[in-house]
């Protein structure tokens, strides 16, 4: 039963975090094809917003399985 | 139900050795390794001080990576993000080359959670060090409690300054699990892929390297990027206390991650 919930959330969960991780992507690239000039930028901005999006993710695989219990 | 006990049941178990990693002593033994290479790369680069254009490889190697951590803590931090470049080339080196250690050896100090947790702890303590020593004792930590508000407001600040002071210790744990997640991952998909392809004898896991060294690169890189972006928010003030400390409620942080 427990692990049911895990799949269950964990997929959820991979489900947005992949919709959000091809936003942010599809979104640099658009801010980078538009102002060339400022990809280095773009690019810091986008990959912290990476890590915050992965983070979730990450929270959700470690946080689950105990809290599920 | 007692709440924080589940949620730290991942740490307390990886703690308590139950987990497939190496043991403590093993850890450390990869961790020499890891300096090893370290140190030697740059002895190795260091043979090229004297002259006035560097010739050898890794001297080259080092010197563009300086370049490309000081131009990123000077992007991000401001103009006196030059201080902090050495802390953030530590940062860069070792994690790196702990990381590239996972391609080629079974484990790494980086896919264990206990070292990954030791040099967040260090990374987090070193930006409260430096918003110290930048707005004073008193100044850094009223810093958490957002602008001044008068009269009965004061249970606000007193509010924003718990979220804050959580926040802050969320840091630690989102360093913490990122690094972790993303090392220990990237090895459990390969010997899940490895698993796969075992009946016919071909390594599937080996086609995920080259994502994996991509991981490498990036997880080093984010390690200091989100470093350097709290320096920025703990020693930003400086300058800029007069303009806009009116407009932006520094509670804004604590909801940002």
């Amino acid at each position: 039963m427990t692990g049911n919930i895990v799949s269950i959330a964990i997929g959820i969960t991979g489900l947005g975090v992949a919709g959000a991780l091809g936003m942010i992507g599809s979104s640099a690239m658009q801010g980078m094809s538009r102002q060339p000039e400022a990809i280095s930028k773009i690019q810091t901005a986008m990959l912290i917003a990476l890590a915050f999006v992965e983070l979730v993710f990450l929270l959700t695989v470690f946080v689950v399985p105990g809290a599920a219990k | 139900m007692d709440l924080s006990s589940s949620i730290l049941t991942p740490y307390v178990a990886a703690a308590a050795g139950g987990h497939h990693g190496p043991s403590y002593w093993g850890l450390l033994i990869y961790l020499i390794f890891t300096l090893v290479i370290l140190f030697a790369l740059m002895a190795i680069a260091k043979k090229d001080f004297g002259n006035r254009v560097f010739k050898n490889r890794w001297a080259q190697v080092f010197e563009q990576l300086y370049l490309f951590v000081e131009n990123l803590c000077v992007g991000i931090i401001g103009p006196h993000g030059r201080k902090y470049v050495p802390m953030m080339m530590v940062f860069w080196m070792v994690i790196f080359v702990a990381n590239c250690i996972a391609l080629f050896f079974p484990t790494s100090p980086t896919a264990d959670i206990s070292f990954n947790l030791g040099i967040a702890l260090v990374a987090i303590f070193y930006v409260q060090y430096e918003g110290i020593k930048a707005n004073g004792f008193f100044g850094h930590f009223s810093h958490f409690a957002g602008p001044k508000l008068g009269g009965a407001m004061v249970l606000i600040s007193a509010m924003i300054f718990l979220i804050e002071l959580i926040s802050e210790m969320m840091k630690n744990v989102s360093l913490t699990l990122r690094l972790y997640g993303n090392i220990d991952g990237g090895h459990r998909a390969v010997e899940a892929m490895n698993e796969l392809g075992s009946g016919i004898f071909v390594p599937f896991g080996a086609f995920l390297l080259p994502i994996k060294v991509l991981t490498c690169v990036v997880q080093a890189l984010i390690f200091i990027l989100l470093n350097s972006v709290y320096i920025s928010l703990v020693t930003h003030h400086d300058e800029e206390h007069g303009d806009h400390h009116g407009e932006e409620p520094h509670g804004e942080v604590a909801h940002a991650h």
